[in-house]
């Protein structure tokens, strides 16, 4: 297999704190990559960091071996890096289906004059986007529910939803920020059925931050442990999960 | 019908031209963006009409080009604002929120004070005897009533492609958006050029219909009418803005026979809204059909 997101020694300081310190590894493709740490370890920075969001202090990564450091969000999106939110950060005043089309944004390309004159090749291409988003809203299991506004779903729905709305980017990587947090047993255990389903059927590579262990030791193909901003293992969970340093950080020192 | 035109084709067609210069600012609002330059953009396109029309210095191109020099002096306007919007969007448009607002407000003082003090725009005096487009005032009804046609429809089509897709999602949630893949500074700038534009022409088309052009015409009031237009009818649909200056244009002329006593009331109905009606009266309508849709929706289930 071959190695689709690399980093390199990448440190994000905020003032004095640092917040990720030379966090280096890579992610192969098609992989499902989970990366776990207590609290304020620096995992959402690091997302952070990978999607543009936060701009780094230091170091590099790459993906595909094109390097990204600097470069804008909506760039690194529409090279193929989707992700979801911790606290979700859906378009809320806008309908489900409007939420999932918006990110067909990268995928399409008509113009302001060509939308507003309704050409041929804009109105070709909303016809696409609409049967995209349609197949997008079903496999995440909402389709019923395409129009009502997304701030209205549940907690669990607008996870799934906001998922989707990661998925109809196309993308290649698709990172996840605690996609279980708030769910139940059964909702989690579809979820790890979900999240498989959807790797397979897009070639996916997955990383996923998550509290949760039983899910990132069922589902993930490799862990790797943040503490206090620097990795500290990275392995197959079974190997993370016996190592001395990972059992210190989350239980404290004998 | 004449009669009616007569005595209140100028309140129509004042009608018209401010609900126009309410949707100038209704485009940076589709991405959530609160500036409040039209004026800035309105006067300058005023004064871009009435220096062509006025100055010796184009008198051969208006005896050549006769009436056309109205349409010539609409495009002149729209394309020096689309430039400046662009020039003054990009740093502006840094700002958020409040800030967005009184870095607008600083560039229509800009604006206002570089057009008091210019020769070609004739200083405090400003610019007078701007030639007519038409014989009666009333007339004016015809290009302000198109623009206002096709503006409406340029804002429904807008909504349903994808470029306004994109401007709602900025208006939603910037950050997500960014994440989704849309260059939020782009179309934050292109809203806003949108809306300079629109408020240009505006101008360009009132010189005339008001004979005089000073600096006089767009200051910080205009800001604030303009965004009361725009609170009272609603900022999240198109009808909102011409609701607002609608309702705002003609309560003055509703309420003249109370003489002084109609600014009170005009002031009473402003605070009234903005405490009972936060989204405006068309999303407080859009809120009641819903709501009455459900009670008959439950009706329905309980048959």
């Amino acid at each position: 297999m071959s190695i689709i997101l690399h980093a390199e020694r990448l440190c994000r300081n905020f003032g004095g704190l640092q917040a990720v310190d030379a966090v280096s590894f890579s992610v192969e493709e098609g992989e499902i990559f989970g990366l776990i740490g207590p609290n304020g370890a620096g995992k959402t920075t690091l997302f952070n960091l990978l999607t543009g969001l936060t701009p780094v202090s230091s170091g590099t990564f790459n993906y595909k071996g094109k390097f990204l450091t600097g470069l804008p969000p909506h760039r690194i999106a529409g090279l193929g890096i989707g992700r979801t939110f911790q606290n979700i950060r859906l378009f809320k005043g806008l309908s489900a289906l409007e939420n999932v089309k918006i990110s067909r944004h990268t995928r399409t390309g008509s113009g302001l004059v060509s939308g507003i004159f309704g050409f041929p090749a804009s109105c070709r291409e909303e016809r696409l986007v609409e049967e995209k988003a349609r197949e997008v809203l079903k496999l995440i299991g909402l389709s019923e529910r395409a129009e009502e506004l997304a701030g209205n779903f549940s907690y669990g729905d607008q996870r799934r939803l906001e998922i989707g709305r990661a998925l109809a980017l196309d993308p290649k990587v698709l990172l996840l920020d605690e996609p279980a947090a708030g769910m139940n047993t059964a909702e989690k255990q579809n979820l790890t059925a979900f999240i498989r389903g959807v790797r397979k059927q897009f070639s996916l590579t997955v990383l996923l931050i998550e509290h949760h262990v039983p899910l990132v030791m069922g589902l993930c193909d490799r862990v790797a442990v943040l503490d206090f901003g620097k990795l500290i293992a990275v392995g197959e969970p079974a190997d993370v999960q016996r190592d001395p340093a990972v059992i210190e950080a989350y239980l404290g020192a004998e | 019908m004449e009669e009616f035109l007569q005595n209140y084709g100028f309140l129509v067609v004042t009608l018209l031209q401010q609900s126009l210069l309410a949707l100038s600012l209704y485009f940076p609002l589709m991405t959530g963006q609160l500036s409040l330059a039209s004026p800035g953009f309105y006067a300058l396109g005023g004064y871009i009409a009435a220096i062509m029309l006025t100055v010796d210095g184009c008198a051969g191109v208006r005896d050549y080009l006769g009436w056309a020099i109205f349409p010539l002096g609409w495009v002149a306007a729209g394309i020096v604002s689309a430039v400046l919007a662009l020039l003054v969007g990009i740093p502006a448009l840094r700002l958020r929120g409040i800030y967005l607002a009184l870095g607008t407000i600083a560039f229509v003082e800009i604006m206002r004070v570089l057009f008091l003090n210019m020769e070609i725009t004739g200083g405090a005096i400003g610019i007078f005897d701007i030639p007519q487009l038409f014989e009666e005032r009333w007339s004016y009804i015809l290009v302000f009533g198109p623009l206002l046609i096709a503006t409406l429809l340029f804002i429904y089509r807008l909504e349903r492609s994808r470029i306004g897709r994109a401007y709602k999602a900025i208006r939603e949630d910037e950050l997500a958006a960014g994440a989704m893949g849309i260059n939020a500074t782009r179309y934050k700038v292109q809203a806003f050029v949108i809306g300079a534009i629109l408020a240009g022409i505006v101008g360009a088309m009132s010189a005339p219909f008001l004979n005089t052009w000073n600096a006089r015409q767009g200051t910080f009031d205009a800001s604030v009418s303009y965004l009361a237009y725009v609170l009272i009818g609603g900022s999240r649909s198109l009808f909102g803005p011409l609701l607002g200056a609608t309702l705002l244009v003609a309560l003055p002329e509703l309420l003249r026979p109370l003489k002084d006593a109609r600014l009170i009331i005009n002031g009473v109905v402003l605070v009234l809204a903005s405490i009972y009606l936060p989204q405006g009266i068309v999303g407080a309508m859009s809120r009641l059909k819903r709501s009455l849709f459900k009670i008959y929706a439950a009706r329905g289930d309980d048959k």
